[in-house]
């Protein structure tokens, strides 16, 4: 049975697979590769979570789903990464575009200074124009769908940098899905948080799975433990490990991911 | 196994270990001492016996809160949960064996005195000494993290169950021979299925142990022995 399930995490063209990652290798200069042959699957509306030490190139991968790392120069991935099929790492591709389908959650809420309901309807605006009526429905869909809703509705004209910090970290969720993407990729959402705010944002999470593929990095274990379907366990820029988030956490087939989940690391 | 990088958690992990090591102790000294007090009908034995338990049960009590208060404060996973699985579960069966042992103990006291023995005893006898080696083994297979013996001492639980049939047979055939017999061999069809459930405790640990060291269960259906007699 898991082993079928693994195989199928890996079948690039079997179904339910959102992004499929082929032989992917990344190069943040020259010199040797901070990602390995990176092969592995993310499965539609499943949440994925990547886990390992400080350096092992979970936070990269994220980067290359889309396309953060083309920012910066001198950053290069070979390989495949297939979107539905289509290889986002290929020319012509819209990185814009790429990213309205592929958001993204930082570390730390990153709110505009301006208004709360500005830093919604801003990013809309960057991909379409929409009569003000129309404009306030979707700002008020996506604060409800990032759980913020009740607490703001009050004061939308309030600056999003006056609200707390769980609740700014849940007004970056809502600026993401406001423009309605497929996949969601979270950069460690809970660091800065405390332990209420993070499990909001777990909550909300769980509550956005069956709309959206996501791919989380995290360092606490617990968190990937207690909110993916999926974990991947990296290590100096390879991926050790893969399968569900139930076998990984009870008994992992590798030696090194027991020894890291369990603290025995180094 | 390498160590944690947390100390203390190797400690914690340490000491509820040496608490099931100090439980298996106990629990096979009360199951050999409550078998050799009924064989030789030594009521001294058998009280010593009973007074035992008190520790076993205090121990039991112990590793559940140790382990419950790991489990809150470490978050353990992977090994380390079913280490501390395993544990609880293990300190729960041999809590029950020190049970089933006292229980026999009473009966041997209240055997003492008795003249006309049936010769089931030597079977009940038999019986004991293979629990006892289960336990042995089964103890030791955690000890020495075994899985091959732990599996052994699973498949073994079926000579015991064969034997408390013939046991119950000779009991019953005693029984029907003389109304007599009737108080002394119902005393012994009770340690017989004490006896009997303690192999099934080994068999709970020896199915623990394989948990543990594999992360899989055995199957659900254990081997059985022969069925006929009342059970």
């Amino acid at each position: 049975m898991n082993e079928m399930m693994r195989a199928d995490a890996l079948t690039h063209d079997s179904e339910g697979v959102k992004i499929a990652i082929r032989n992917l290798n990344f190069y943040y200069g020259s010199g040797k590769p901070s990602l390995k042959n990176i092969n592995l699957s993310l499965l539609t509306n499943k949440v994925t979570a990547f886990i390992g030490p400080s350096g092992c190139g979970k936070s990269t991968l994220l980067r290359v789903l889309n396309r953060m790392y083309q920012l910066y120069p001198n950053q290069r991935a070979e390989g495949e990464v297939l979107l539905d099929g289509q290889n986002i790492l290929g020319p012509g591709v819209d990185v814009n575009l790429l990213r309205a389908r592929v958001g993204m959650v930082f570390q730390k809420p990153t709110p505009f200074p301006m208004t709360i309901f500005e830093n919604i309807a801003f990013g809309i605006r960057l991909y379409e124009k929409l009569p003000k009526s129309e404009m306030d429905a979707r700002v008020e869909e996506a604060l409800r769908g990032a759980a913020l809703w009740d607490e703001v509705k009050d004061k939308l004209d309030a600056s999003g940098l006056s609200l707390s910090g769980g609740q700014q970290q849940r007004l970056c969720i809502a600026r993401t899905v406001a423009i309605k993407p497929e996949v969601i990729l979270f950069d460690e959402p809970c660091s800065a948080l405390d332990p209420i705010s993070t499990a909001k944002v777990e909550e909300l999470m769980d509550e956005m799975s069956d709309r959206y593929t996501i791919a989380i990095v995290t360092h606490n274990m617990q968190q990937a433990a207690r909110i993916s379907d999926k974990t991947v366990f990296m290590y100096l820029g390879e991926m050790v490990e893969m399968d569900d988030t139930d076998k990984i956490f009870t008994s992992p087939a590798q030696k090194r991911t027991q020894d890291y989940i369990t603290g025995r690391f180094g | 196994m390498s160590d944690h990088t947390v100390r203390a958690f190797d400690r914690e992990l340490e000491l509820l270990g040496r608490k099931i090591a100090e439980m298996g102790g106990i629990g096979e000294k009360m199951l050999a001492d409550g078998i050799d007090a009924l064989i030789r009908l030594d009521a001294d034995l058998a009280r010593s016996t009973i007074s035992m338990d008190k520790r076993l049960d205090a121990l039991q009590r112990e590793v559940e809160e140790s382990a419950v208060l790991i489990i809150a404060r470490r978050q353990p996973v992977g090994l380390d949960l079913r280490e501390i699985v395993a544990a609880m579960r293990i300190s729960g069966d041999l809590e029950r064996v020190g049970d089933l042992a006292k229980n026999i103990a009473k009966r041997a006291v209240a055997l003492s005195g008795e003249q006309r023995l049936p010769r089931a005893m030597i079977g009940l006898r038999h019986m004991g000494e293979l629990a006892a080696m289960q336990l042995k083994d089964v103890l030791d297979a955690y000890s020495q993290r075994d899985v091959e013996r732990a599996d052994a001492v699973w498949l073994r639980d079926a000579e015991i169950d064969a034997l408390e049939d013939s046991v119950f047979r000779d009991l019953l055939t005693f029984m029907m021979e003389d109304p007599r017999n009737i108080t002394v061999c119902t005393q012994l069809l009770f340690c017989s299925k004490n006896v009997e459930r303690v192999g099934d405790h080994a068999t709970n640990i020896a199915e623990t142990v394989h948990y543990i060291l594999t992360g899989e269960m055995l199957p659900m259906d254990r081997p059985k022995g022969d069925m006929a007699g009342g059970k």
